[in-house]
């Protein structure tokens, strides 16, 4: 393993078991992802991408082979570590958004914070900065519902960077967004990867995210079936 | 990353949870009403009967009749009072069902299983404390109504003060009780669950 390599996949398997038929969600995958790097995975849904998502996150345990993050193996981790893993290492961003219903934008942003043990004062102010950095400097006490589609992922976003993470795992982060809206969501993200070196791991079906990316995974069948470089 | 440097990093403290839960009930007034009234109900029908008899004591020492509360009368507030526990685990049973995915993304961003515990404990022990303290008073109320009509409202005179003191201690620690109690299963269920199952589920 090489010294800049962030995330490594080992014959990374997950089985399912479905009225007694085992389904491969995952079926051997093995890929190294470098530090800074933009990798988008591609495939048909059904193809392994959200799973392999959840496994890299730390969101679900593999049924054979590992995966590492800066050297651990993170099946080895215990609670603790693993919601440390998930608070301060990785930020998640997801197609439907899912931001707390009953927190106003600014308070959404500063819950990683809060996890993380930052004092209250210092938590929203860092929020506060980052929501104005993706444009969102007026909306910062809206509720997510009183916030359009784009607007609610430009507040996941921020969310997902609130505690400064390595990674940033994005699962069809323009799923659920029109055309515009889809851009600056990429633009941002693309900008975030270039600027601070954020690595960014991005399931997508959109043709603008692959286009802007370093390299593009194809998985069919819960395997990878090409690396593309972008 | 090891265990005891990681265990500084991961926070949530009882204040955090406070905020949190406060929140979720300030901003879903409905829910926590529906479970504040089931909790007074019960505490009200509790304090009125104990109450009734305080003054019933009371009324017999200053020289009137010896009355009594009956007691099928107590029989009736031990139903009330499981009935609104009942309705209480019920209530915050769909409220973990409503919250899967935020519960799935809470532990997304750093939550361990303690702290969704914590969140849906902190939220019920306020509902607790304001469901207690709202039946009292009814039931203060309801108690000095049904006296008054039945021995005259000179009654109000003799309502004695440590005990009514007390019975509003005991009234709000029971309906506290009774409210975490009732939230028990629910917000241990909502703790174990998985993020991914969480997270992919559609109400």
């Amino acid at each position: 393993m090489s010294f800049d390599t962030i995330i490594e996949m080992e014959d990374l398997a997950r089985h399912y078991e479905m009225g007694g038929v085992t389904i491969k969600a995952l079926d051997g995958v093995d890929i190294e992802i470098g530090r800074g790097e933009y990798v988008s995975i591609v495939g048909p849904s059904g193809s392994g991408k959200t799973t392999l998502f959840n496994m890299v996150g730390g969101l679900d345990r593999p049924t054979r082979g590992r995966v590492y993050i800066d050297g651990v193996d993170i099946s080895k981790l215990d609670a603790y570590e693993l919601a440390w893993l998930r608070c301060r290492k990785i930020g998640y961003i997801f197609q439907t958004f899912n931001l707390i219903p009953v927190l106003t934008a600014v308070e959404n942003v500063a819950l990683p914070t809060v996890f993380a043990g930052v004092p209250r004062n210092e938590g929203l102010k860092k929020a506060e900065k980052i929501l104005t950095s993706v444009g969102l400097g007026e909306r910062l006490h809206h509720r997510p519902l009183e916030l359009s589609a784009g607007q609610q992922q430009r507040v996941a976003m921020a969310r997902a960077m609130a505690n400064d993470p390595a990674i940033i795992l994005a699962d069809e982060p323009t799923g659920n967004l029109d055309l515009n809206t889809g851009m600056e969501i990429i633009d941002l993200l693309h900008g975030l990867n270039k600027t601070q070196g954020m690595t960014l791991v991005a399931a997508t079906h959109d043709l603008k995210m692959i286009k802007a990316s370093d390299r593009i995974v194809w998985m069919r069948d819960g395997k990878i079936e090409k690396i593309e470089r972008g | 990353m090891s265990g005891r440097e990681t265990e500084r990093r991961i926070r949530f403290t009882l204040g955090d949870a406070l905020r949190l839960g406060y929140e979720y009930i300030i901003r879903r007034k409905n829910r926590a009403i529906i479970n504040i009234a089931a909790i007074a109900l019960g505490i009200a029908f509790l304090s009125t009967l104990l109450m009734t008899d305080a003054l019933y004591r009371a009324y017999a020492l200053a020289g009137g009749d010896r009355l009594g509360v009956e007691t099928y009368q107590y029989w009736l507030m031990f139903v009330a009072l499981i009935v609104s526990v009942v309705g209480i685990t019920n209530a915050m049973l769909i409220a973990v069902y409503e919250r899967y995915r935020e519960i799935g993304t809470m532990k997304c961003i750093g939550a361990m299983d303690r702290h969704i515990l914590l969140l849906f404990l902190v939220e019920s022990f306020i509902q607790g404390v304001v469901g207690g303290a709202a039946g009292y008073i009814i039931g203060l109320g309801a108690a000095i109504l049904s006296t008054g009509f039945g021995i005259g409202f000179d009654v109000i005179l003799f309502v004695p003060v440590t005990d009514s003191l007390g019975l509003l201690a005991s009234s709000m620690v029971l309906s506290t009780i009774l409210s975490v109690g009732a939230t028990l299963y629910p917000a241990f269920r909502a703790a174990k669950l998985h993020p991914v199952e969480a997270l992919s589920y559609e109400l």
